[in-house]
């Protein structure tokens, strides 16, 4: 029988039990005191512009039917069938105004409503015997939306969304709000890797400290320029509400234009930017000068933003990935991995953004490549008695006595806590609420 | 394709297409990625849309807008580069890869081009006790005649799975 507690007290104090990477024990765990709690991500908006589309969508094993019903609304439904549990739809997307189960011919309206089931009269004695009014299938039991991004929680008690968020949503805004027509997202390409879930929040939350070796080759080629260690190191780190991210240090002395033009935004968006932003957001920028890269909202949703070069002549163009660690089990992860770009940016602008993507991350991404072989081995090595001896340290950034190296960084326009350099600052803020959810101590949804 | 027929098996342009593709996978498995390039003509387009699972009748299995790889010759010159840097972790150590090539057809495709259908299945085995993975795969190829013989032109990857089971694409289909 696992104990918890030594667990829990370690990871606190940044010496991370390297077995949690991979154990069963603990993947049970987080399914039910975590993935049964947290808001999910499913779908964006999107993904599902017309009455009747939808994609299928899982929170571990459990699928739902995300849909858009015939009057508009979003609605999210377990996707098994109210009589004998089939999968009522074995698509991935599609338009249907109806999802028959193909075992009895069940049938569910887009909003998830029995309409109709067959011999209702003979076989149940009509509404006496089966009263078909009122059956729907099961909705997720918390379903809420932020910037077009759909999520749901399996607690019915879950606080909203938006105050889960608090001020994290400052920094979704920028990967998601970049003009009021808000992002379009695009695939998402999906693969499987023998990796733990929680390697790739992690990283994606905070370690700048990789970039420079992991991701030395693309330096190498001279596709993006900024992950030498010279640049990484001069990004802040911050840390707000249930997220983390990283960032780059912008040149010095630009202005809100010319920080966009020099991540390769062209100037017909840079409007939109500056009007849908707050003025904290457009501070971030331009006073205290730094760009957005990788980040990850608890639990295993991740965002990047890069501006890689996408030809000979050294064209510079940005794009933005959000990503999802669908966990499959403890040593088993899905990767879902989404194009995400402004709706109404021009179409030039977009295709140059999808071509700087695929270059960079997804399923053939040149950083990504070499993230993945990490993040497998490590869950490889996790596996052993051994690694039940071996505390990781992921104390970067603290002395002995739990202060920070460096005070957090002054000027910072974003909320909550920045420092600039190196640290795993982020990391540890990610496993705190990965702490707080196995311990069971109220947090988020927890209840 | 319907009703359209292949050029027969002895024809001397289905056997340089076959012959082409089979010296392609040789070069491919040997790492040849430098000789894999000059294989590629400068206006090279290579694709590999992402598959969805969709209803019988829902018209599409592919996502339009999304791929696993939509490349250019920039793009492809890029990855080849990196292959060849001290720092690609992912392919360091190397994976042991075969390409299958089967199913090979041919069709006529314009004055000096080749319609070239095949089906590949990549094998590809990474360190000594990790499962191997699997990529079934047809394609479509367009090669042109030029001074040096074929060039692959166009390539399109239709790729048998929707989740794909392989770490990355750090290999070429």
């Amino acid at each position: 029988m696992l104990d918890l507690t030594p667990i829990v007290a370690d990871v606190r104090r940044g010496m991370i039990p390297a077995h949690i990477y991979n154990d069963p024990e603990i993947f049970a765990l987080e399914r039910d005191r975590l993935f049964a709690r947290a808001w999910i991500f499913v779908a964006h908006e999107s993904e599902i512009p017309e009455p009747g589309d939808y994609v299928v969508r899982r929170v571990l094993a459990d699928s739902f039917i995300v849909a858009r019903d015939e009057r508009g609304t979003v609605r999210v439904m377990f996707n098994m069938c109210l009589h004998r549990g089939m999968q009522v739809c074995r698509a991935e997307m599609g338009n249907a105004s109806h999802f028959r189960c193909p075992y009895h011919a069940w049938t569910y309206r887009n909003d998830g409503r029995l309409a109709g089931l067959p011999f209702h009269d003979e076989a149940y004695g009509g509404e006496d015997g089966f009263a078909r009014r009122g059956q729907a299938l099961l909705p997720a039991p918390a379903m809420d939306r932020y910037n077009g991004l759909i999520f749901v929680s399996l607690d019915p008690d879950a606080p909203p969304l938006r105050d889960w968020l608090g001020n994290f949503a400052f920094y979704l805004d920028l990967y998601t709000r970049q003009s009021e027509a808000q992002v379009e997202l695009r695939g998402p390409q999906r693969w499987r890797v023998r990796a733990n879930w929680k390697i790739g929040a992690e990283n994606f939350a905070g370690d700048s400290y990789h970039t420079p070796h992991t991701h030395a080759s693309v330096v190498d080629i001279g596709l993006f320029r900024e992950p030498r260690a010279s640049k990484r190191k001069e990004g802040a780190l911050y840390t707000a509400g249930p997220g983390a991210g990283t960032t780059y240090k912008l040149p010095p002395g630009g202005s809100f234009d010319s920080q966009l033009r020099y991540v390769g935004y062209p100037d017909e968006m840079i409007p939109a930017m500056r009007a849908s932003w707050s003025p904290g957001q457009r501070a971030l920028v331009e006073d205290s000068g730094f760009m957005v890269s990788a980040a990850t909202l608890f639990p295993n949703l991740s965002f990047v933003h890069n501006w890689p070069q996408i030809d000979e002549a050294g064209t510079v163009a940005p794009f933005i990935s959000i990503r999802q660690w669908q966990p499959v089990s403890e040593r088993e992860t899905e990767v879902l991995s989404w194009f995400a770009v402004d709706a109404s940016a021009p179409e030039w602008f977009k295709k140059r953004s999808y071509q700087a993507y695929l270059m960079c991350f997804g399923s053939s991404g040149m950083f990504e490549q070499d993230d993945v072989e990490n993040w497998v081995s490590i869950t490889d090595m996790a596996a052993g008695s051994m690694a039940r001896r071996l505390l990781l340290n992921s104390r970067m950034g603290l002395t002995s006595a739990d202060k920070p190296i460096k005070p957090p960084l002054a000027g910072f326009a974003g909320p909550g806590t920045a420092y600039q350099g190196f640290g795993e600052f982020n990391q540890r803020h990610w496993l705190g609420m990965w702490s707080d959810h196995l311990a069971g101590a109220s947090d988020g949804g927890a209840r | 394709m319907t009703g359209e027929r292949p050029l027969p098996y002895g024809d001397p342009e289905h056997q340089a297409a076959h012959q082409f593709l089979v010296e392609e996978a040789a070069l491919l498995d040997a790492a040849d990625y430098a000789g894999w390039l000059d294989l590629l003509c400068d206006d090279i387009r290579y694709i590999m849309p992402v598959r969805v699972t969709t209803a019988r009748g829902a018209g599409f299995d592919a996502l339009a807008d999304m791929g696993h790889f939509d490349e250019n010759l920039y793009a492809l010159r890029k990855r080849v580069q990196r292959l060849a840097t001290d720092h690609a972790w992912t392919e360091d150590p190397p994976s042991r890869t075969r390409h299958f090539v089967s199913n090979v057809r041919t069709f006529p495709a314009g004055a000096a081009e080749l319609r070239v259908e095949s089906s590949l299945l990549l094998f590809r085995s990474r360190g000594d006790t990790r499962p191997p993975d699997l990529l079934s795969a047809g394609r479509t190829d367009m090669l042109r005649q030029t001074a040096d013989g074929y060039r692959l032109a166009r390539r399109e990857i239709t790729v048998d799975e929707s989740v794909l089971r392989t770490q990355n694409l750090a290999v070429f289909l």
